[in-house]
């Protein structure tokens, strides 16, 4: 312990909780809380680094606060006046929480079930080691270069140091397949988060297949992927952006079940129910799987006769629910394989539909994928023979606390079975309140960004165990691009800067006064045009899903 | 205040007003200084020249240097070698501090506490003023004289800023009347320092302080 160099302070003693002691530094060696520090321990006769993360920040000498009693009159003036020297006056007592060393046979973190002593030497964590142990890369040395591993996703760099110094790659296999979650307040970043991970999983050494469900058109510019050399493998591969526009999603009727259709219908009476699941049900036992309204009320009709009341008052919902809604359709299906291959990132752009139209296209789809998924695992025919991962933007809207919504139980069955079936999901939400707790808890891998409301906060807190309560107290002052990442992608959570994308970001706010300058020229040059403006279809937009 | 000279020009630091002489000491920075009376000289000090809080200083010729050591009125006790004889004690029993020895006649003794050095200048003026311990001893009969309040200025002002950078030291010595002699010495210096003068309100600060943790100490807050 000669070499003090490096040191940037000493332990002082145990702090409050049994895995925290405070340790002293001067005020040059600026510590900031979420900084990760390094201590050596003997394991068993080894020396080990032991790793800590400083939480908490306290002055324990620095001039009096009588001195700052006139803002006009600087405290070292003060100081001066009163000959008290105003170099290296402050010291700075910090907390810190052992996280453990790298244990290289469990490639995590072990609890050396012992704090260091008073006296101890600190050092800053050196850049390498945090790159190797604070994901989980299952590394089997505690530095490693992790740039040439496969299939991890650069994701940023810690936020307390500066930029691109010490870098997250988190691994892309666990989160893909136990589920990802991405919350934050509006405008925080998740979109653009999203955007980064996409690119990472695109790229040659994962070749990832993803399908993004965006009910906003945030994700246009992912298409500049292409022709990028970052993104170019050596045998030719590039990847594959594919856009699906309202018109080419279509449900085929008789994916629909029951429960979907209720939810699609105008409050049908108890009678009505009764008979719309008796015909279903026997439509659905048919061989044929091309069937549109005409023959389901042909049905009822049979079952029930020609002038049943309830029927005639269903034919009318249905005709008008179903039939001339466009989504629906008695024999087009999204053929799913062209929406999911390896290398391709299929973006299903539901704009202009109605949320409960984005939520039928999402339930059909996803029920279609996971019993394609389900047939393959069992060796069965399927039309998707490789994992896959979905995206989705406002997934409160598609997996909602209220269990007001028909993709619900699709959303719970794969959040919670899909890591067998090699089918992952990415929940992406400004409300994390909003989301379903059972769907939300089994999203094994989070990433939190700026989240200011308390409620949504506490679904954080309630949700993500692996989130320590000092990591989480961050959420409300981190800016846009800050993230704490935490759960199975990592060995202990992180604050980081989220990196810059590759391709440009297509999520920004709108240009408003332009717009508006715009429209007004617009007006002028048409006076005789008396149309009013067209604002889209209302229950699309961002701020209804609010609640 | 009464000899303020005019403006600009520094006092002369001979002609100033004898206060009395050394009798004893208490420590290397806590004199007594018995006050003079008609009898001693020929122009005693009046009541305001010797008040609680006046600065004084002694000469004393250092390796051929003229020098002041500056130091302040802190405390004040009546003798009267009547009354039981017994040599008073001002202070309490466990602070052994201002207590002077026997005494012949009814007399006026005024502690007066240390606190840093200035060279006399060939014209009579101070220089380089330092906050530091004087090192030297003062001898018993040397005499205090009375500071003129632009001397005190001078004093205080170092690097071109009001500094009291003794303040430690006189608080330790004055004890109880600590924070009052200070706020009585930020009294003077205010009293003498031009109206719009930045160093006002940094002793505002400076006061502010002393008074509130004096007021702290005696348990008032
Ligand atoms: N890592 C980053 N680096 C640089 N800028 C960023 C980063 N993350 C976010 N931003 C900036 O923040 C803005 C908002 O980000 P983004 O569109 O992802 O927010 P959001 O959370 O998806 O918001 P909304 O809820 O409105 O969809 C972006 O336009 C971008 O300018
Ligand atoms: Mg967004």
């Amino acid at each position: 312990m000669a070499d003090r160099s490096n040191v940037v302070g000493t332990v002082a003693g145990p702090g409050d909780d049994p895995n925290e002691f405070v340790f002293v530094t001067p005020s040059d060696k600026s510590i900031k809380t979420g900084e990760f520090i390094t201590y050596t321990v003997s394991v068993e006769g080894e020396p080990r680094s032991v790793f800590a993360r400083v939480t908490n920040r306290e002055l324990i000498r620095g001039l009096p606060e009588g001195f700052l009693a006139d803002p006009e009159v600087g405290p070292e003036t003060v100081a001066a006046t009163l000959g008290v020297p105003t170099d290296d006056t402050e010291l700075y007592q910090l907390t810190a929480t052992v996280i453990g060393y790298y244990d290289t046979n469990m490639t995590t973190f072990a609890n050396p079930r012992q704090l260091p002593d008073p006296g101890t030497p600190l050092s800053i964590a050196p850049h390498q080691q945090l790159e190797t142990v604070l994901p989980n890369l299952g590394c089997e040395t505690d530095s490693t270069d992790i740039t040439t591993l496969d299939g991890v996703a650069h994701i940023g760099w810690l936020l307390n140091r500066p930029a691109e110094a010490t870098n997250l790659h988190i691994p892309i296999e666990e989160f893909a397949s136990t589920h990802l979650a991405i919350l934050a307040s509006t405008g925080s970043g998740k979109s653009y988060t999203a955007s980064v991970l996409i690119e990472e999983m695109m790229r040659p050494s994962s070749r990832a297949s993803l399908l993004v469900f965006d009910p906003h058109g945030e994700y246009d510019t992912l298409a500049e992927m292409q022709g990028e050399e970052a993104f170019q493998g050596e045998d030719g591969y590039e990847p594959e952006i594919e856009y699906y526009d309202p018109e080419r999603l279509r449900v085929r009727i008789s994916e629909l079940e029951i429960g979907d259709v209720m939810a699609i219908l105008d409050n049908p009476s108890n009678r009505m129910q009764e008979r719309l699941s008796t015909a279903w049900q026997a439509m659905q036992r048919q061989e044929s799987r091309t069937w549109g309204i005409d023959e389901l009320i042909g049905e009822m009709e049979r079952i029930y006769g020609d002038d049943d009341a309830s029927v005639g008052a269903l034919e009318w919902r249905l005709r008008r629910s179903i039939e001339r809604n466009d989504l629906f359709h008695p024999e087009e299906n999204v053929p799913l394989d062209e929406i999911v291959d390896p290398g391709q990132c299929t973006v299903l752009q539901m704009d202009t539909l109605d949320r409960r139209d984005q939520q039928l296209i999402t339930t059909v789809l996803l029920r279609r994928m996971y019993r394609e998924r389900l047939d393959d695992v069992r060796d069965r025919d399927s039309d998707i023979e490789h994992p896959i991962f979905a995206l989705f933007e406002e997934g409160h809207r598609f997996a909602p606390a209220s269990g007001e919504a028909p993709s619900l139980g699709i959303m719970r069955t794969i959040t919670s079975e899909g890591r067998k079936f090699g089918f992952g999901l990415g929940i992406i939400s400004q409300r994390p309140s909003k989301i379903d707790q059972d769907v939300l808890s089994q999203c094994g891998t989070q990433i939190s960004m700026q989240i200011k409301n308390p409620n949504d906060q506490d679904a954080i807190k309630n949700s993500v165990e692996a989130a320590g309560e000092d990591v989480l107290r961050e959420l409300p002052g981190l800016t846009p691009g800050q993230a704490v990442v935490s759960g199975d992608a990592m060995n202990t959570p992180a604050l980081i800067q989220v990196r810059q994308r590759r391709t440009p970001h297509g999520a920004g706010s709108r240009p408003v006064i332009e717009e508006w300058r715009e429209a007004y020229d617009e007006r002028q040059r048409e006076p005789t045009q008396s149309e009013s403006a067209d604002f889209g279809e209302g229950d699309s937009t961002g701020v209804q899903s609010l609640d | 205040m009464t000899d303020t000279p005019p403006d600009g020009e520094s006092p002369d630091i001979d002609s100033c007003v004898r206060i009395g002489s050394i009798v004893s000491s208490n420590s290397h920075l806590d004199y007594v200084v018995e006050v003079y009376k008609e009898r001693d000289c020929d122009r005693p000090p009046e009541l305001h020249e010797r008040e609680f809080g006046q600065p004084v200083f002694i000469k004393k010729t250092v390796n051929g240097t003229e020098h002041a050591v500056i130091g302040v009125i802190y405390d004040t006790q009546l003798v009267d070698p009547d009354q039981g004889r017994t040599g008073p004690r001002l202070a309490q029993d466990d602070q052994a501090q201002f207590t002077p020895g026997y005494i012949e006649e009814r007399t006026t003794l005024a502690g007066v506490a240390l606190l840093g050095t200035a060279e006399i200048a060939e014209d009579g003026a101070v220089q380089e003023p330092t906050h530091q311990m004087p090192r030297w001893t003062l001898e018993v009969e040397d005499t205090v004289f009375h500071c003129p309040d632009q001397v005190t200025v001078s004093f205080h002002t170092i690097d071109e800023q009001i500094q009291l950078a003794y303040m430690d030291r006189l608080l330790d010595i004055a004890g109880d009347l600590g924070s009052e002699v200070i706020v009585a010495l930020i009294d003077r210096l205010r009293g003498v320092l031009p109206e719009d003068d930045p160093n006002h309100r940094v002793l505002d600060v400076v006061e502010q302080n002393v008074q509130w943790q004096a007021r702290e100490q005696r348990g008032l807050v």
